[in-house]
């Protein structure tokens, strides 16, 4: 088996180990490093394919996520002494406040990071001054939203009527999601997008970005 | 009783338990509606009354008085020849690598849950909306562990492209084994499939058991209209539904999210011909 396929199969197992022991070879035998890790990427993506169409589930899913932020962890000092930039951006990702879902957040960051953007993951029951100052802090370029209820559905309109208020609202892109979001709510509350799962959420926000 | 409650102002952030002891006479009202359209069963107000999600919740002080609390106000009303289910939902949490809580914290979490409602006289327990077929489990053998009264136990599966699965990926086949081995007395599905959806879920549990089987689908996919929840599926298609449902070979059948005492009394109209 060549390079590519041994990501593959590292990051399709879920195997930690294998993909840093992987990453630290390809260090060694001074592979290209950007090749390098546009073969864990194919293979992550692999993953949600396997994941949409429902051959993996969740802990797979989490699991892929997880091995594969193994492997960036070993890139990342190679290539800031490079000064290479692969972040794909920043993103503050959350559920709104008075909702404690978080298992369906917690996928997407994990996926957004496996991907490539550096996510800061407020956890659940975030106020929405949170994610404003957070978001502020760190130049990020997305908020993601999630609520499960439609009572906390409202804060994602309120977090948007808030932006803009306080004229921030050309700063962000804003992708929302949750089971009972609709295109209709995106319309209504003006988002910039949502998607139906962790996968396509990746996608969304690489779009959103033009990346 | 969620939509319910919801639709009668609570806040979000609020554990609808809350209302059990904040509410009493909305609860009470609730369920006297439900034995009124013709439900012969009403599940206490304890969905989220484990220590775990309440404490999510930052009310795991009250956990005793709310279960307590919810089965007193079921019970004062509850018409002679109906029952009351003591319900219990998921913890909230997850098992590595989705989460970090262990089978012992799920255990532990619904023993003390399981041990306030039999204390406070259920008739019978209601483990539902499970999305991992191990917490489940934990479920219905802490429940078996402290009481004989019979466990109803009902799993939310997913439509896939390859079939009926938990999020977790686990199988029609494996969930009803296995909570049958637990000591699970009737098992079945709820939530997130709409009526029409679980009309083929059921033959494939009934291919794995002999026990009764129970159905409690969504009516429809929740919407917001102008501020407003609304669920897309009508009380009288959902009642068809539930008829076919019956007719695969479900005993025991309700409404979950969406659906409201309209939905129980054209089941009622259609299955009992009142």
């Amino acid at each position: 088996m060549n390079f590519a396929d041994n990501c593959k199969e590292a990051i399709l197992n879920g195997n930690i180990e294998a993909a840093e022991k992987l990453a630290n070879k390809a260090i060694e035998d001074k592979i290209d490093v950007n090749i390098a890790i546009d073969a864990f990427s194919l293979a992550i993506r692999k993953a949600g394919d396997l994941f949409e169409e429902g051959e993996f589930f969740l802990p797979e899913l989490m699991r892929s996520a997880e091995a594969m932020k193994a492997a960036m962890t070993i890139f990342k000092p190679v290539l800031m002494k490079g000064k290479e930039d692969r972040s794909l951006g920043k993103v503050v990702i959350g559920t709104i406040e008075g909702d404690i879902h978080d298992i369906g957040k917690t996928l997407v960051a994990s996926m957004l990071s496996a991907e490539g953007f550096e996510v800061y993951d407020l956890g659940a029951d975030v106020p929405i001054s949170t994610f404003i100052d957070k978001a502020v802090e760190v130049e990020a370029q997305i908020i993601c939203m999630s609520a499960l209820l439609t009572t906390t559905m409202i804060g994602q309109k309120k977090l948007i009527d808030q932006l803009k208020e306080k004229k921030l609202r050309d700063k962000f892109k804003i992708l929302i999601g949750g089971a009972p979001i609709s295109k209709k709510w995106v319309e209504e509350i003006g988002a910039d997008g949502s998607a139906e799962n962790a996968v396509s959420a990746v996608k969304l926000a690489r779009k959103v970005l033009g990346r | 009783m969620g939509s319910i409650l919801i639709d009668q102002g609570l806040e979000p952030g609020t554990p609808p338990e809350k209302w059990n002891v904040s509410h009493p006479e909305k609860i009470q009202k609730i369920h006297l509606d439900y034995f009124n359209a013709g439900s012969d069963a009403v599940l206490t107000n304890t969905f989220g009354g484990s220590r775990m999600k309440l404490t999510a919740h930052k009310h795991g002080q009250s956990i005793e008085k709310y279960n307590q609390k919810a089965v007193d106000l079921a019970r004062e009303i509850c018409p002679e020849n109906c029952f009351i289910a003591g319900d219990i939902g998921p913890s909230g949490a997850f098992l590595p690598p989705v989460g970090t809580a262990s089978v012992s914290d799920f255990e532990e979490n619904f023993l003390e849950q399981a041990g306030y409602l039999a204390d406070a006289d259920i008739d019978f327990f209601f483990i539902e909306t499970m999305v991992d077929l191990k917490e489940a489990e934990a479920a219905v053998k802490a429940a078996r562990s402290i009481s004989k009264i019979p466990i109803f136990a009902s799993i939310t599966f997913q439509k896939t492209k390859r079939g009926y699965f938990t999020i977790m990926g686990d199988t029609v086949s494996n969930c009803v084994k296995n909570l049958e081995k637990a000591g699970a007395n009737v098992i079945g599905a709820n939530c997130t499939i709409s009526s029409d959806e679980m009309i083929d879920l059921i033959p494939l549990i009934s291919q794995e058991t002999i026990l009764p089987i129970l159905a409690k689908p969504n009516a429809g996919k929740p919407q917001l209209e102008n501020g407003k929840t609304v669920y897309l599926t009508e009380p009288k298609p959902f009642a068809q539904d539930i008829e076919q449902i019956i007719k695969n070979g479900a005993r025991v059948v309700g409404g979950c999210c969406g659906s409201n005492p309209e939905f129980i009394k054209e089941i009622a109209k259609q299955v009992k011909g009142e």
